[in-house]
């Protein structure tokens, strides 16, 4: 171990800029990919103009001359960590809900988070210790319709290293707060105030797409409806606060089939996970979390009357009902941005099953493939961008941690130099 | 059904632990058809007991693991411990042979005796009152509920024995027990020895609740005079032989016979407390937390033969204000002998004392190391490693299966065994934690 730092050490500073390639050694690569290969025994991966250029096993892989080398020794690489559910993007200077939840109106269709961004902040910093280097930082729950979301990297200090992309979702809060804050609305009302909010974006969207086809005059910007044209033309979707059976039950049959918007569900716990089969029929992945399990508590409010008293497994229970799709989140700061990878632990725990790596895939390429940014993010495969995690082992298990992070073929996070956030 | 139990089983421990006076195990208080057979746990008996596991990890002082191993279990005790042998017959056999067997944890600083339940001190209960500055002659005996809802989640998360003790609002709060993790025990069968030992807070928490000791309990110079003027007396009352009812445990810290934990945090905080129960007393004292900038006085500590309780926090992130993770587990742990860890239950759930096993492996200590720090040398710090703590012939029939490493939070408990009785199968039960 001793020798593998001081060789990590050796190599701290060499490939700094994002233009000079080079070719990390490592005694296993867990790529993480949906489809494919997931763990090639000692790997080599090539990052070139901050993308990967190849990776596999030494043996098939030549370092090509000119490349300079990063020898890992014993330690693991797998891809960053993604987080499609985290509000320290802001960081943490203005509370918990001030700078990126507005309550004005009950559904607030125009509201970008992303002006609220503090790119690099402290609790972001921390996440990238912890692994986690892509977030999609989004406004609260404390309206039905919060606003626009932005996907962000974590370990970069300027704005425009970091955009993944804007919008990175509309938030929308199914129920579940909206009542706790505003006047006292029902379930019933919330409803039918979405629908009719998402229908008349729906709606703008559409003139516009008529007029790009040359089919209709050409419609009057509205900044309050633009981002609808992204959402409706699928280039994002909408990441759904939602739990308890019969609200997971509306954001499936509103939002998806009867809506048709590509969404996912976002919390999705307390009975939600009973819905496994309708979200797997509807193509709607969960990213579960922060609960990682429905809690015992007799009479507890969210018990809702349709589960009995229990403890129930949320990640392996949508497993069992059918759903393929199954990934974690940390509704950072609720769970701390960095513990995202205990998240993962936990679900383990409680019987996901991760003979398939369905545990690290559930923090790296299904949230990549629920938010659209699987060709770019996500895995350790050739042509996505090189954000890589050098582990001492299974970072499911506490007692391995995050020794370096490349981001964008950029080292930006390294123990060996950097002070240790995590 | 296994899933409707958990719930039940609560309320029917809750219930028994409210009504059943002390003394007599019954759940029909309940009033209902909940019944202790209803809440999955298996009856006590003398039945000895043939537990095959995979991996048995003794936890002794050679290290020894057993490959695949057996554990026999007889009267309470550990009659055999070794090479996975076949069951003899009269015995019966539980199969974990996929299992991993560890020895009960042990958790020397833990306020879950009275399951968050009476009294008006907030969350703790009947923990502790704030009346006087140093109390000698109180104990947390009278508010042990045993098997509690609490004591019932260490349990399942493989603690099986614990020092219950008052908070740290008030300077000396008193004399805790030791007792064991049984789900469904009175307080004959649960309690290791009451009092089990003393509780002392030395600064970092009575100085908030000054209103109890006015002036002189708001500085360390207060409070460590108020210490050392009772200790003087006590020390006193022992060499003249002389009974003072208010005295009497407290003389038996000064006799070495019963030990001492001492909350306290922060560089100049540890260094104190060594040096008072150390230096000046002699006392058989464990350092409790050592939090914050603690470590900087861990070689010390040290030398001066002083075992250190760390927790609930086992790292240092804004005391030292350097910008990062300070490591002080594993400072502690490589400082010194009987390095040991605590929850601080409820401040860390009692089942989760495990991960301070885990945070202290992730801080670069071999994880066969962690796990001393959670069996072994709690036991041995307190005097009671002739009890639990390892898995030796002898010993009390303490034992964990987990599904793996218990460092491991992927991994869970199966079964505990405590006293050679099973408190908790996972099977049967159903998985509480």
């Amino acid at each position: 171990m001793l020798l593998s730092l001081a060789l990590v050490a050796l190599q701290a500073d060499a490939p700094a800029s994002a233009h000079a390639p080079f070719a990390i050694k490592a005694t296993k690569a867990l790529t993480c990919a949906q489809e494919g290969t997931r763990v090639y025994d000692r790997a080599v991966c090539l990052v070139r103009d901050g993308h990967i250029e190849r990776i596999g096993r030494a043996a098939d892989v030549e370092i090509p001359e000119g490349y300079e080398v990063v020898d890992v020794g014993e330690r693991w690489i797998m891809p960053g960590l993604i987080d499609l559910h985290s509000h320290v993007g802001a960081g943490a200077q203005t509370g918990l809900s001030n700078d990126f939840t507005d309550n004005v109106y009950l559904a607030n269709p125009g509201f970008r988070i992303s002006s609220a961004a503090i790119p690099g902040n402290p609790l972001l910093r921390t996440g990238l210790a912890g692994g986690v280097t892509t977030v999609l930082f989004i406004p609260g729950s404390i309206s039905n319709m919060g606003g626009w979301g932005v996907l962000m990297k974590t370990g970069f200090d300027d704005w425009e290293s970091s955009l993944v992309r804007d919008p990175g979702s509309l938030k929308v809060a199914q129920s579940g707060n909206p009542e706790r804050w505003t006047t006292g609305v029902s379930r019933t009302f919330m409803n039918w105030n979405t629908r009719l909010t998402l229908k008349k974006g729906i709606a703008y969207a559409e003139a516009w797409q008529r007029f790009e086809a040359g089919e209709g005059p050409e419609p009057d910007v509205d900044v309050q409806w633009e981002y609808f044209r992204q959402l409706v033309g699928k280039e994002t979707q909408i990441s759904v606060h939602t739990q308890v059976y019969q609200v997971v039950l509306m954001t499936l049959t509103m939002l998806r089939a009867e809506l048709g918007f590509d969404i996912y569900l976002d919390h999705g716990t307390v009975g939600g996970w009973k819905l496994g089969a309708m979200a797997q029929e509807l193509g709607v992945p969960a990213i579960a979390g922060p609960r990682t399990f429905d809690t015992p508590a007799t009479g507890h409010r969210f018990a809702a009357g349709n589960t009995e008293p229990g403890f129930y497994p949320v990640h392996s229970g949508y497993r069992a009902n059918g759903l393929e799709l199954v990934g974690f989140n940390t509704d950072s700061p609720i769970v701390p941005q960095e513990e995202l990878s205990v998240q993962a632990a936990v679900g383990a725990r409680y019987g996901l099953d991760d003979s398939d790596m369905s545990v690290l895939r559930g923090v790296t390429i299904i949230p990549a493939i629920a938010a659209g940014i699987d060709d770019r993010l996500g895995s350790l495969e050739e042509g996505k961008e090189a954000d890589i995690l050098v582990v001492t082992g299974h970072i499911a298990d506490p007692r391995e941690y995050v020794e370096r992070v490349f981001l964008s073929g950029r080292s930006v996070y390294d123990i060996s130099e950097d002070k240790r956030l995590w | 059904m296994v899933r409707r139990w958990i719930a039940a089983g609560w309320l029917v421990a809750v219930a028994a632990s409210c009504a059943a006076p002390s003394g007599e195990r019954s759940a029909s208080s309940a009033g209902s058809d909940l019944t202790i057979e209803a809440a999955g746990v298996a009856p006590l008996g003398p039945e000895p007991v043939a537990l095959q596991c995979a991996r048995v990890l003794t936890v002794d002082d050679e290290d020894r693991i057993f490959s695949p191993g057996t554990l026999l279990l007889r009267d309470g005790r550990i009659e055999y411990v070794g090479a996975a042998i076949e069951t003899p017959p009269g015995y019966r056999e539980i199969d974990h042979r996929d299992g991993w067997a560890f020895p009960g944890m042990v958790d020397l600083h833990t306020h879950i005796h009275t399951g968050g339940w009476g009294g008006s001190n907030g969350y703790l209960g009947d923990d502790h009152p704030i009346l006087r500055p140093v109390n000698p002659e109180l104990s947390t005996q009278s508010s042990l509920r045993p098997s509690n809802p609490l004591v019932r989640l260490a349990c399942a998360g493989g603690v099986t024995t614990v020092f219950g003790i008052p908070g740290s609002g008030i300077v000396m709060s008193g004399f805790g027990v030791l007792y064991k993790t049984k789900t469904n025990a009175t307080f004959e069968e649960a309690v290791l020895a009451s009092p089990g030992g003393l509780k002392v807070a030395q600064t970092h928490n009575p100085e908030r609740y000054r209103a109890a000791t006015g002036d002189l309990g708001s500085t360390r110079a207060g409070m460590s005079w108020t210490l050392e003027d009772l200790n003087d007396r006590a020390v006193a009352a022992l060499e003249q032989g002389r009974f003072d009812p208010a005295l009497e445990n407290l003389k038996k810290v000064h006799s070495g016979e019963l030990p001492v934990l001492i909350h306290c945090a922060g560089a100049q905080g540890v260094a104190n407390t060594v040096r008072m129960w150390k230096g000046a007393y002699d006392t058989r004292c464990v350092v409790s937390h050592g939090s914050f900038t603690g470590y900087r006085v861990a070689d010390w500590a040290a030398e001066q033969g002083v075992p250190v309780n760390h927790g609930p926090r086992t790292l240092d992130y804004f005391s030292s204000r350097l910008g990062e993770i300070v490591p002080s587990s594993r400072i502690y742990a490589e400082a010194g002998e009987n390095f040991s860890l605590n929850t601080d239950s409820p401040i860390f759930p009692s089942e989760e004392l495990f991960l301070q096993g885990t945070t202290t492996a992730r801080q670069g200590v071999d994880s066969y190391a962690a796990l001393r720090a959670l069996t072994i040398h709690p036991a041995r710090s307190f005097g009671i490693d002739d009890r639990v703590g390892s898995l030796e012939v002898g010993k009390d029939a303490d034992v964990v299966i987990s599904t793996g490493s218990l460092l491991d939070p992927r991994e869970h408990v199966e079964l505990v065994v405590i006293d050679g009785s099973v408190q908790y199968a996972r099977e049967k039960d159903g998985q509480w934690f």
